[in-house]
């Protein structure tokens, strides 16, 4: 028989587990900064350093051109997969320049930012996965390391806001963005088996 | 819309540095808040998803995240317990359960009997996640990091006769919950 306090310390889970990995620390340290550079920036706090000044506008221009080279591909995966997937960042609430779109399967409505951020060209698998029912499936993904660092890259500023997953141009499901997403995402749309065998094998067509 | 990304994303990292203060911040407390962050929540992840969420208000009110790393640490702390508070009503108690039953799984240990280590284990999780927040919070620092009442209260921002309430009512439920496995129970606080 033991003690309140030996039982939890035997059931302690920092006992039982390797510490934790630094590249965990720093996704996260990542995050945050970024979540902080975006709020300061609501705020619109004045400021006077000029080469801080240039290099935002020639990171926002870089970024914005290598988004601006996806917007066209949803045409071109038209081509490539019989089932046509896009992620794209979305918003809450509507303003200029977004569109709105419903959840499928739910009354939610979500604003659709026009840059597509990764599609069928940067998965580089796609195989079904249980979801939490027997009975419904998910698509779990694997991007390439291309789309991997494009989908990092687009969530790193967008924590707390929705991401859009699209297949075939509807709105599957729009999770909130916790952390930036790197190298795979699993699709929950309460799929059948069958349904899930299409898409994996439609985005799966080169 | 990109013009307007770019006009207001220029004073973003050019303020008071306040990016720089939550960084320094994150590298001063994020192991510590994550220390106790794992041990009031199921998984590793869920604990690094709680800590981020702590310094996410921190970066979301920096104002008022007092100076001086004790009262620093203090605040933080006990933002992670409000926002673990949010959380842990929204889930059902079922959901609490269960979670803490697949939590489990992950903890066989090289006992001699790892599956009775293993019930055990797991019927103290399901206390310790049956427990308010805040009460957790107290017993963990308390049986677990070996803080002293008087320490625990001024974390907190409570009078230490509320700290020896919490951790009498915690070990109330935790003792009610895992009489089978407890022999003494006149532990005073």
């Amino acid at each position: 028989m033991k003690t309140i306090r030996e039982l939890l310390r035997e059931a302690d889970p920092l006992e039982h587990e390797p510490t934790l990995p630094s590249g965990d620390r720093d996704l996260r340290r990542q995050a945050v900064l970024a979540a902080a550079s975006g709020s300061r920036a609501c705020a619109g706090v004045q400021s006077s350093s000029r080469i801080a000044v240039f290099a935002i506008v020639a990171l926002t221009l870089i970024v914005i051109s290598s988004l601006g080279s996806r917007v066209w591909s949803p045409f071109v995966s038209d081509v490539q997969g019989a089932v046509r997937f896009e992620v794209r960042l979305a918003e809450d609430k509507p303003a200029r320049g977004l569109s709105a779109a419903k959840v499928s399967d739910s009354g939610r409505t979500v604003y659709l930012h026009s840059e597509v951020i990764v599609d069928n060209g940067d998965i580089a698998t796609a195989s079904i996965v249980q979801g939490d029912d027997p009975s419904q499936y998910a698509v779990d993904l694997k991007f390439s390391e291309s789309g991997g660092e494009k989908m990092r890259k687009a969530t790193a500023n967008h924590i707390g806001k929705p991401m859009a997953i699209l297949l075939d141009g509807r709105v599957v499901m729009a999770p909130l963005v916790r952390s930036p997403i790197g190298d795979s995402a699993i699709v929950t749309g309460h799929f059948t088996k069958a349904k899930a065998e299409r898409i994996v094998n439609g985005i799966g067509i080169q | 819309m990109n013009g307007k990304y770019l006009t207001s994303a220029l004073p973003a990292v050019l303020a008071d540095n306040p990016v720089e203060r939550l960084a320094s911040l994150f590298d001063a407390h994020h192991d510590r808040l994550y220390r106790l962050a794992r041990r009031m929540v199921a998984s590793t992840d869920d604990a690094l998803d709680l800590v981020q969420e702590t310094f996410l208000k921190a970066a979301r009110f920096p104002k008022s995240i007092p100076v001086g790393a004790a009262d620093e640490e203090a605040w933080l702390v006990r933002v992670l317990i409000n926002v673990r508070r949010d959380q842990w009503r929204k889930t059902s108690a079922r959901n609490r359960h269960d979670k803490a039953r697949f939590r489990g799984s992950d903890l066989v240990s090289g006992d001699q009997d790892p599956e009775a280590a293993l019930i055990a284990k797991n019927a103290v999780w399901q206390a310790l996640d049956a427990l308010p927040p805040r009460r957790r919070a107290i017993v963990v620092m308390y049986e677990l990091e070996g803080l002293a009442i008087p320490a625990i209260a001024a974390l907190l921002g409570i009078s230490a006769i509320t700290v020896r309430w919490h951790l009498s009512m915690g070990r109330r439920d935790l003792v009610g919950a895992l009489k089978a496995y407890i022999g003494d129970t006149n532990e005073d606080y």
